[in-house]
């Protein structure tokens, strides 16, 4: 199937945003995704979605975004979304130490949900509230560092960080594969849009549901 | 110390005189709800139900007992919104549990605490934030909405606090007293007259499941081309209708037609959920069939404002018949379709806080 070329990428990676409810996930994905921030944001029922298309490494990528709801009764419906995710942003609020303590549990979360070589990234939002911090940046890190997570600091409202955030997890997943792809002895990278044969990494896509690896159904 | 404990919240933007529809949201959006009837017809309307009902509500289990398919052709119509809070506490039996627990409300209320305090105290500002009698910060609209949630999750600490009850309780308390919003979740939630609802809400949200399953199942019956095109994009049921049961649509619709459609979720029950539910697919099928995965999330997430018209709507999800089926799906869901869902809903969950 031909795609218009607006809708053109070399890659598409599926990642899930976690962590505890009102940490600010979906003000990441909006600034992210369409470069908002709402003060009066609605606290979110089950799962959101949103894209972005942008360049990684010279590489076309199209990042597939699923944001979910952070109470813990809604893991019910959220933690099918883990599987076939390539990326975690777990997000927790530097002012509220609870939500820093909580990240051990959602990584036990991930590991008993999502994929093994998931590749997780460790987020500390709402670095504006400089008066209200409560997490060291130098903890975090600390943390993030012994559990093997990238880690990032960074504040939605005044959109500090939110791209390099994505764009390191993007990369590395992008390393990651592109190194499978040398393991596995395939000189050309695994997709090709102009060939029409995308193969689809993580997530649902339509135009090629027979070959996907997973699905959220 | 209720106060101390608000002074928590995030700072939230300040009540700006912004101009409001005729609900009392802010307009930022193209959301301009028609003004109704004309005033004539209105009046009309309202000395008519105002007889149905009696002073007070004295008349209203007579007249329902007598003529049952006047009151349900006239709800479907539209309570007059002068009546709609009375006649909301009528029909969905919560009136008589007031009566029936005096001084209850007060009791969870004040002298009461909760485990939920934080996680409601954290949600306040994030309901309805553009109405404007929630929007201000401590203000009595989100001490309503504090207590009447407060109030519930120690009423069930087994249910508790759950994201989306707010809304409920949030739209409630638009057109009735704490006590009174209180009592109605309450019918809702422990199935007063209808099923209960909390199984929307307890560990392992067991009926949202449910009713996705059925709905899921109901779609593809009624619209197999539609259905067959979502499994081929691979989307289900918990992309886009999750909300639609778990805050009856008013998370995301258009007050207006939410208040139109509570109106009937109140007399006849869940399946007007279901029967709007596949109406707006049905209104859209067309376009819908055409999409890609991507297009269909957000299409499934934003339906154009025709078909967002009530009046357009609701008589479109009238005619679709649902009631036996559903019935069916339930005995089949409860006999083996929990096995083969792929998520884990067992009873895991721990507390975090």
């Amino acid at each position: 199937m031909a795609r218009r070329a607006d809708e053109e990428y070399d890659y598409l990676f599926k990642i899930v945003l976690i962590g505890d409810s009102g940490v600010g996930k979906s003000n990441l994905l909006s600034r992210f995704t369409r470069n908002e921030f709402c003060l009066e944001s609605k606290s979110t029922i089950g799962v959101e979605f949103a894209t972005r298309t942008l360049q990684v490494e010279g590489r076309t990528v199209k990042a597939q975004i699923w944001d979910t709801a952070g109470q813990e009764r809604y893991r019910a419906i959220t933690s099918a979304y883990y599987r076939g995710a390539l990326g975690a942003l777990l997000v927790y609020d530097v002012t509220k130490p609870t939500t820093f303590e909580n990240v051990s549990r959602w990584l036990k979360e991930l590991r008993d949900h999502a994929d093994s070589n998931i590749v997780i990234m460790l987020i500390g939002n709402k670095t504006d509230l400089k008066h209200l911090r409560a997490v060291a940046a130098e903890d975090a890190q600390g943390y993030a560092e012994k559990e093997g997570l990238a880690f990032v600091e960074t504040s939605a409202l005044e959109a500090t960080n939110v791209d390099k955030a994505f764009q390191t997890i993007l990369s590395e997943i992008y390393r990651i594969i592109s190194k499978k792809t040398l393991s596995s002895g395939e000189s050309a990278p695994p997709v090709s849009v102009k060939d029409g044969k995308t193969i689809v990494v993580g997530g649902p896509e339509p135009s090629t549901g027979k070959t996907t690896c997973c699905s959220s159904s | 110390m209720e106060k101390k404990r608000l002074d928590d919240y995030e700072p939230g933007p300040l009540p700006s005189p912004r101009k409001m529809d005729r609900f009392g949201f802010l307009k930022q959006e193209n959301n301009n709800p028609p003004d109704g009837l004309t005033k004539g017809r209105e009046e009309r309307r309202v000395r008519k139900w105002r007889k149905m009902i009696g002073v007070g509500g004295s008349d209203w289990k007579h007249y329902v007992r007598r003529k049952p398919h006047v009151v349900k052709r006239r709800i479907r119509k539209g309570i007059p919104d002068c009546l709609r809070g009375l006649v909301w506490q009528l029909i969905s039996g919560s009136r008589d549990l007031l009566l029936m627990n005096p001084g209850v409300y007060e009791q969870l209320v004040i002298y009461e605490t909760s485990a939920s305090e934080l996680d409601i105290i954290r949600d306040i500002s994030r309901t309805f934030p553009s109405h404007v009698f929630f929007q201000q910060r401590h203000g009595p609209g989100q001490r309503s909405l504090y207590n009447v949630l407060k109030a519930y999750s120690v009423y069930d600490r087994d249910v508790g606090y759950v994201q989306g009850m707010g809304f409920l309780a949030g739209l409630l308390l638009l057109y009735m007293s704490e006590e009174d919003a209180f009592w109605l979740l309450v019918a809702l939630l422990k199935g007063a007259v209808h099923a209960p609802m909390e199984g929307l809400y307890q560990v392992g949200l067991p009926l949202v499941q449910q009713y996705l399953s059925s709905f899921d199942r109901l779609m593809k019956e009624q619209m197999p081309k539609l259905g067959e095109h979502f499994t081929q994009e691979m989307i289900n049921p918990s992309m886009y209708a999750s909300q639609w049961f778990i805050t009856v649509f008013s998370y995301s619709f258009p007050f207006h037609l939410a208040l139109r459609i509570w109106d009937v979720f109140l007399y006849e029950g869940v399946k007007i959920v279901f029967k709007v539910g596949l109406a707006l697919l049905k209104y859209c099928h067309d376009d819908l069939v055409k999409l890609p995965f991507e297009k269909l999330i957000h299409a499934l997430r934003n339906f154009p404002e025709d078909a967002m018209d009530p009046d357009t709507l609701l008589p479109m999800a009238y005619v679709i018949k649902v009631s036996r089926r559903l019935e069916e799906l339930k005995q089949e869901y409860n006999k083996d379709g929990k096995l083969s869902l792929p998520t884990e809903i067992k009873g895991t969950e721990k507390q975090m806080q």
